[in-house]
């Protein structure tokens, strides 16, 4: 829908034309945009990152979707799908230029809003209302808003810039962030909260805000973090079983035990592809957001670092594209969305290494799940879309 | 749209994200390594433990056989049930309706069943041992999470026979008694195991590791128990037990003598292997009913249980009384200070020290030789004789007889029996010891001791398992007689067996007496510690053939509460039958005194429809006598019939043409008369006499007395018919007396 039209859009006011195989803005001097080539190495991590992602879905579910539902392929069938619309949508997304999101910022903010309401409407699944629609059909606003709060923040900085040292316009920034945190506390949905505020924080330093002002703030914050994680006595319950889950083994423990347990069956080399015995049931949903537990068990210590630096160059990768973003908008957008990544990848391993508390939070690429697939796709195009345009000092002749 | 100025501090910032993000990856990395280095081998255990299931194979267990290769233990297989809930769950079977369909297949309670399948659990065991029959039902049910495991069962063909012998097995198919629990390991076998991979619901994960270990069967054990001698010894175990209702059970032993092997072995009351744990003999029950004290009534059944699984036989030690004068004329012959022609003078009592010790004949005995003395078992000359073999050599024997050691024997909880300690043994304590007083030893003991002086004065080490064989039936391991030690010399051993013969033949042993078989013994009466209580042991200890001994037999009544408690009256007649039943089976020739021949049983001949001529010939070659009824010339009857036993010299009626009938008799009661009074009333009833017992030394005087009579007193039977009368000898034995 909007493609086509941004275009002419974009080359109207930039009136651009083919110099010597460049394509140049007649009304920079100095610097100009060229669209050229996607980052090819951004693009083979993340292929390698998806492919690696479906087969280790297919091996974590194959039991378990056996079990469950009589069919081993039930998982991979649907998250293979997912995978084409991703990769559908990123083929879109790369197309569609970024600068457009800045645009329509505010309009995705305002449906992401009122999505994240609309849940409210839907029957909760396990005590939580996270999805809006019908079986297969639902989908998790909060996916949407992981991105829409980036493309929110990126168009904002991008053009508050310097006054983001003020504290009053950091305030402003905070308020909003407030809103859509309020609303995941409601459904309740803690962990994307917690990445969303990671995310937040991160592009927000980046932008220029100042570190004492975030001193200021976590005077206020720790105090109630610590009064809500205190108030629930089983959240107590849960920290004790973090220090030590073998005192409950059958119940709160047995998730992280039996996530542990595979990380240790698995040895440096691993039991081999496919050859997990703690995907039999012992690890619950391993296809979820335990899946690093059986690569771990399946593919060894020296898999677990290889996925762990493929992680590592999608970073490298995309911060290189952010720095070199022609301009502030494109940088803070995909440095939001490298940082989600980052955040959600350490938050996964953290919780499936028992270095931090068991909280649901997915593996980008392999987690199971048709939705944050979907965006995540989403949002590699839209890096790629960034790595297309760059800056060039351009001699004026 | 304008670019910034201050872009290289933007650049700068996201140059410190990657950093950031590549420190926390870093920080992941090394939490791994560190998981790996101090936590890996738990976590990997841990695992492993939780993912296999270890499947014991149980090793097939060993049968048990008579020394004739006839099964007295067997096991055959069986399974184990257990069930996982979980699955069961799953299933969304109606919990009531599966509990009351396994409840009756399995023979369990429903309402016990209900909460083992629905228990948080993933393996709950319902039942073990059952049939696979049984289980085959179960399995046809076609139920989800129930699962079958192999087990066996021991089975007890014989119940109750030779149960403590065989002992029995547990749950766990382990010994717990008898040869099962000493041979425990030998029967049992090795296990072997399965290991098998499970998934987190306990079902077989569909790749298999499987590791298998054979199993090996368990060795057969074959024992020196003969089967049909070891029914002897209970059948007429049980019944003096019964007579007797002895409160502290009774025991037996049948030993061959040359080669110690235990041919039987019993002790009552005793109990079915097959429910170890029910009481079952009748008069411990009848005892148990009439408590009434709900509390006593429990603490009685415990007691009574211990008591059934007691090997009297081998664990209880008791006082032999007389019948260890035995081992005390065994070392006076050997030392040579006594021989049997030696006289002796009893006045009925005998002072040794400051104490005076009664004979059991308190008018005594007067002057009498010292084979005299044996078959009296005369008190005083004993006392004599174990003064002259003098206390060292006393104990030294004792010693030799093995009376301070175990045997070593093949059954559990073997005692070695109670002697005087160094300074207590003086002369008093010589005196009483030479007449079985004050040492306790066990039947085992005594029985092995009597052997060695029988078998010419070897001791042998007794024994009960004679091979251990393998599943395809080769020897693996046999035993073989084990010399322990000569004590006494040939010479001493013949002269004991004839003394022991003559005791016996004429003395206090007469009950034990068997027409044709020359039986040697020595009864023992001994009162039970505290003294004064009327508690007695009455015991019989005896072999033969006395001139060339095979089997020994001792055994012992404690606390007979029905009748008398002398040994020679109660013990004595039971080691009689046994030794007669089994030498009988053994095939040993019979040797008649020319006395026993006059008695000797002879079959009736066929005399109907011979002339009266012939017919006297033919009955007069067989030793009978006859008498005519009728005036005819040719036998149309006779009495008793063709093919009738009867004792050499009996009386045959002929009837002759003309008589139209036989003429019948009324049976006189003819108990608690002597043997010649007895043949006086018979004869002149016209009825012919067979004796059992005692009375077939032919010793005829006022001790030997009829016990009972066949058919009963008041019955009518023809003339010339034969009644049969157990004579028994009443015996007079001593106890100390301070």
């Amino acid at each position: 829908m909007p493609g086509k039209k941004q275009k002419g859009s974009a080359a109207k006011t930039q009136k651009t034309k083919h110099v010597s195989g460049y394509r140049r803005s007649e009304y920079m001097e100095q610097k100009v945009f060229r669209k050229g080539g996607i980052d090819v190495g951004f693009l083979t991590v993340v292929i390698v990152l998806l492919v690696l992602g479906l087969l280790m879905v297919f091996s974590a579910s194959y039991p378990s979707a056996n079990y469950n539902f009589g069919d081993g392929l039930y998982f991979i069938r649907r998250q293979a799908i997912w995978a084409l619309i991703g990769v559908a949508a990123m083929i879109f997304t790369i197309r569609f230029d970024y600068r457009m999101y800045k645009k329509l910022a505010v309009p995705i903010a305002l449906v992401t809003l009122f999505l994240l309401a609309a849940v409210f409407l839907f029957p909760a699944v396990k005590g939580a209302r996270r999805w809006i629609g019908f079986g297969s059909f639902s989908f998790q606003p909060s996916e949407m808003a992981k991105i829409a709060v980036i493309i929110y923040f990126a168009a904002g900085l991008s053009n508050t810039k310097e006054k983001i040292r003020d504290i009053r316009i950091l305030a402003r920034y905070w308020g909003m962030l407030l809103i859509v945190l309020g609303l995941l506390i409601l459904e309740p949905h803690f962990s994307v909260c917690l990445i969303i505020g990671f995310v937040a924080v991160i592009m927000l330093l980046v932008a220029g805000a100042r570190v004492r002002h975030f001193a200021v703030a976590s005077l206020v914050a720790v105090p109630v973090v610590i009064a809500v994680a205190t108030r629930a006595s089983y959240r107590m319950d849960r920290l004790r079983v973090f220090w030590d889950p073998f005192i409950d083994k059958q119940g709160d423990g047995w998730q992280i035990i039996q996530s542990l347990y595979a990380i240790g069956s698995g040895g440096i080399f691993g039991l081999g592809f496919g050859n997990s015995r703690q995907k039999y049931m012992y690890v619950s949903e391993p296809q979820n957001d335990f899946i690093f537990a059986i690569v771990c068990e399946e593919l060894g210590m020296v898999g677990a670092f290889v996925i762990i630096a493929l992680f590592g160059i999608l970073i490298w990768r995309g911060i290189k594209i952010a720095m070199n973003a022609p301009d502030a908008f494109g940088s803070l957008l995909v440095t939001g969305i490298i940082s989600l990544i980052g955040v959600q990848t350490f938050l996964n391993i953290a919780v499936v290494t028992k270095m931090i508390p068991t909280t649901g939070i997915s593996l980008p690429f392999f987690s199971a799940g048709g939705s944050s697939l979907v965006f995540l796709m989403a949002a590699m195009g839209m890096v790629l879309n960034v790595s297309r345009f760059k800056t060039q000092i351009v001699d004026i002749r | 749209m304008a670019i910034q100025a201050p872009k290289t501090d933007l650049r700068k910032r996201m140059f410190n994200v990657m950093l950031f993000f590549t420190a926390l990856f870093v920080i992941l990395g090394l939490y791994i390594l560190k998981i790996h280095i101090f936590d890996g081998e738990k976590y990997r255990t841990g695992a492993i433990e939780q993912q296999t299931r270890d499947y014991q194979v149980s090793s097939a267990r060993g049968t048990i056989y008579d020394r004739n290769g006839k099964t007295l233990a067997v096991s055959s297989s069986a399974e184990t049930i257990s069930v996982n809930p979980e699955e069961i769950k799953k299933a969304e079977y109606a919990i009531d309706e599966l509990a009351n369909k396994l409840g009756e297949i399995l023979e369990l309670d429903p309402e016990e069943l209900k909460p083992k399948l629905t228990k948080d659990a993933k393996d709950v065991e319902i039942k073990r041992k059952v049939e696979s029959e049984v289980a085959d039902e179960v399995r046809a049910l076609n139920l989800k999470g129930i699962y079958f495991k192999e087990d066996t069962k021991r089975y007890y063909p014989y119940g109750a026979f030779a149960s403590h012998v065989i002992g029995f097995t547990g749950r766990d198919n382990q010994g717990l008694g008898g040869i099962e629990m000493v041979y425990d390991d030998e029967l049992s076998g090795v296990p072997g195991r399965v290991v098998t991979l499970k998934n987190a619901h306990g079902t077989d994960m569909p790749f298999q590791e499987e590791k298998h270990i054979d199993s090996e069967n368990g060795l057969n054990v074959v024992l020196t128990i003969d089967e049909t001698i070891q029914h002897f010894a209970e059948k007429h175990l049980a019944n003096v037990y019964n007579q007797t209702e002895a409160a502290e059970g009774v025991a037996t032993i049948v030993m061959d003598v040359n080669t110690a092997e235990v041919l039987a072995m019993a002790t009552m009351p005793n109990f079915d292997l097959n429910t170890p744990n029910e009481l079952i003999d009748e008069v411990t029950l009848r005892r148990l009913d009439e408590i009434e004290d709900e509390e006593e009534y429990d603490k009685a059944v415990v007691e009574a249980k211990n008591k059934m699984w007691r090997n009297k036989a081998v664990v209880d030690s008791y006082e032999p009384g007389s019948c260890f004068k035995i081992m005390t004329m065994s070392m006076a012959l050997e030392e040579g200070v006594v021989t049997p022609e030696d006289n002796f003078f009893c006045p009925g009592f005998k002072e040794v020290a400051d104490r005076t010790i009664h004979c059991a004949e308190e008018s005594g005995h007067g002057p009498e030789t010292f084979k005299d003395g044996v078959k009296n078992s005369c008190n005083p000359v004993f006392i004599e004789v174990g003064q002259r073999v003098g206390i060292e050599k006393f104990k030294e024997y004792y010693k030799a007889f093995g009376f301070n050691d175990k045997t070593g024997f093949d059954l559990p909880g073997e005692a070695s029996g109670v002697f005087f300690t160094e300074e207590q043994f003086n002369i008093v304590e010589l005196a009483t010891a030479s007449f079985g007083q004050g040492q306790k030893v066990t039947p085992l003991q005594l029985i092995s001791a009597v052997s060695a002086i029988a078998n010419g004065g070897t001791l042998m080490k007794p024994y009960l398992v004679k091979e251990l064989t393998d599943e395809d039936g080769n020897v693996v391991k046999k035993m073989e007689p084990t010399v322990v030690r000569q004590i006494v010399s040939e010479e001493t051993s013949k002269t004991v067996r004839a003394l022991l013969e003559n005791a016996v033949d004429t003395g206090s042993g007469q009950n034990a007496y068997i027409k044709g078989y020359r039986v040697a013994g020595k009864t023992g009466t001994s009162e039970k510690i505290p003294r004064g209580q009327g508690k007695y042991i009455a015991s019989f200890v005896g072999f033969a053939p006395a001139n060339d001994p095979q089997i020994a037999c001792l055994v012992v009544v404690d606390e007979p509460s029905l009748g008398s408690y002398y040994g020679g009256a109660v013990a004595a007649p039971v080691v009689g039958k046994i030794m007669e039943d089994t030498l009988k089976y053994l095939g040993v020739e019979p040797q008649y005194t020319t006395e026993e021949k006059t008695s000797i049983d002879v079959a009736v001949p066929d005399v109907v429809g011979l002339d009266l001529a012939a017919a006297k010939t033919k009955i007069e070659d067989m030793g009978l006598k006859y008498t005519i009824v009728g005036g005819g010339n040719v036998v149309t009857a006779q009495m008793p019939s063709f093919g009738a036993t009867v004792n050499a010299g009996s009386v045959v009626v002929l009837y002759t043409e003309g008589t139209e009938e036989t003429a019948t008799v009324t049976v006189p009661d003819v108990t608690g008369k002597t043997l010649s009074e007895v043949r006086t009333i018979l004869t002149a009833q016209g009825l012919n006499l067979s004796i059992v017992g005692a009375g077939a030394t032919g010793e005829d005087n006022d001790r030997t007395i009829a016990e009972s009579q066949k058919p009963a007193a008041g019955s009518a039977i023809a003339r010339g018919e034969v009644v049969e009368v157990e004579f028994r000898f009443l015996d007079v034995e001593g106890t100390v007396e301070d």
